[in-house]
């Protein structure tokens, strides 16, 4: 039972080819994860009874295994008439699970600028949104650029527990091949190996990114 | 109905920005405003000073809408903040503030700084923004730093930045809330050499300072606080005479003599 190289060199190309959902999932994910938590946590801030309820339902969001959220948007929903595709739900289950996570990450980001930043933003009567748009966002976003990479990371690797709705993710289809040969080894190291590459070169970008950010107006 | 009233008190508002009669403020139970009048006439040039936790910080925040007031009225160029938000809004566009801390925006360069609220406000357009930054810029000695980043500057660099900035947006009356206080000594005179120039080009400010040779120079009228009241008024020659609060001369004894 050692480890075959050729069978695992001939099962790359029926994983990589999942690579493209993967990475497809894992993208909008973020995407709707980051829009989400960035929607909550403003609403979160503005407090009031819509404030306390968000502050609420990230709470909850957070102390929820994220396998309820896909099994729940997958399974209960269609009881209720919502039905959805699997590809849908899993974007769907991930955004929502993340956005909870991604909130607080915002709120940390956006309580580290100082507080004169948002009073020279009203001195200067800006609106609201023009504030958060030009003064507060940016500063935000460097402050939180490396946790935010962490968290794409932590979504990218999040992606298999869609397997469990059927959508033809990379561990899926690693698995796929380990039911059909009854070889697990190989395809589970050679998925395990691309979630290595893939997580390395989204922190990479990510600290590129950082430093960047980090640049400027530095003195 | 509002219009009859603001139409009677013209005559006498028209040449008075800020009139405050009564002004209350409580942070919890701490009053830090209490029973304060104050009118600032067109031109006009008010430095209020006192020791720190006198209240006069609050003051200054009041007139330009930062902080909220429980009692009183402040009557900004005609309009009573906080009764209309439209209004309160647009009377608030006449203010321009400058802050202990400067509070420049670190990732936008300096002349980003001062075309965002005339852009995104004033709805200027790209050109015609850089133009009045430009010019207010060379105003406060620095135009050459257009395309630097605030983390790049002196505070008194950062500071003449932050005037110019406020200055975009054309406003009538002028607040400073210690703007020299966050300042290295040799900086200071930098910073009051503007705001001289300003002075003497007609503007009208209210200034929070200890600078009391700024004061002597260019003030009309200086205001002492102390415990959320104002204690002491008096032309600025007056109040640097004998003829003094005993709690302002008290004061000015304490920090004439550092």
């Amino acid at each position: 039972m050692g480890f075959d190289l050729a069978f695992a060199l001939s099962s790359v190309p029926t994983i990589l080819g999942a690579v493209g959902t993967t990475l497809c999932v894992a993208f909008v994910s973020c995407i709707g994860a980051a829009a989400i938590g960035f929607f909550f946590e403003m609403v979160r801030r503005a407090g009031g009874i819509a404030g306390l309820t968000v502050g609420f339902v990230i709470d909850f969001i957070r102390s929820t295994p994220v396998l309820a959220w896909l099994y729940f948007l997958y399974f209960v929903l269609p009881f209720y008439g919502i039905r959805l595709g699997s590809m849908t739900v899993g974007v769907m289950g991930l955004s929502l699970y993340y956005s909870g996570y991604l909130a607080e990450v915002f709120k940390a980001g956006i309580d580290a600028i100082p507080k004169g930043q948002s009073e020279a933003a009203r001195a200067l009567s800006l609106s609201r949104r023009h504030a958060v748009i030009y003064v507060i966002a940016p500063q935000m976003l460097r402050n939180i650029a490396a946790p935010l990479g962490n968290y794409f990371v932590s979504i990218l690797k999040a992606t298999p527990y869609l397997a469990v709705l059927a959508v033809p993710e990379m561990l899926g289809r690693a698995f796929d091949i380990a039911s059909e040969t009854y070889r697990y080894t190989e395809p589970l190291v050679v998925a395990g190996l691309i979630f290595l590459v893939l997580a390395l070169a989204i922190s990479n970008g990510v600290k590129r990114l950082e430093r960047r950010l980090l640049a400027v107006g530095s003195r | 109905m509002n219009h009859e009233k603001s139409g009677q008190g013209m005559n006498t508002q028209s040449d008075c920005i800020v009139d405050i009669q009564g002004l209350n403020k409580w942070f919890g139970a701490l009053h830090v405003l209490n029973d304060v009048d104050l009118t600032v006439a067109s031109g006009a040039r008010v430095v209020v000073c006192g020791p720190s936790g006198s209240g006069k910080s609050t003051l200054i925040r009041c007139i330009n809408g930062l902080e909220s007031y429980q009692r009183g009225t402040l009557c900004l160029a005609g309009t009573t903040l906080g009764l209309n938000a439209r209004e309160t809004a647009a009377a608030r566009r006449l203010t321009g503030m400058v802050f202990q801390s400067f509070n420049l925006f670190p990732h936008l360069t300096v002349l980003s700084n001062c075309t965002l609220a005339l852009r995104r406000v004033a709805g200027k357009s790209h050109r015609e923004a850089q133009d009045i930054a430009m010019a207010h810029l060379e105003k406060v000695r620095i135009p050459e730093k257009a395309g630097s980043y605030p983390g790049q500057l002196s505070g008194g660099q950062q500071q003449r930045v932050a005037i110019a900035r406020a200055l975009c947006l054309n406003p009538r009356i002028m607040l400073f809330d210690e703007p020299t206080s966050a300042l290295d000594p040799e900086m200071i005179k930098e910073v009051l050499d503007v705001m001289v120039a300003l002075a003497r080009d007609g503007m009208t400010m209210v200034c929070v300072t200890h600078e009391m040779g700024f004061a002597r120079e260019v003030a009309d009228q200086v205001v002492f606080m102390d415990g959320g009241r104002i204690l002491d008024r008096a032309p600025a020659r007056d109040f640097f005479g004998a003829s003094g609060h005993p709690r302002s001369r008290l004061f000015l004894e304490t920090i004439l003599k550092h």
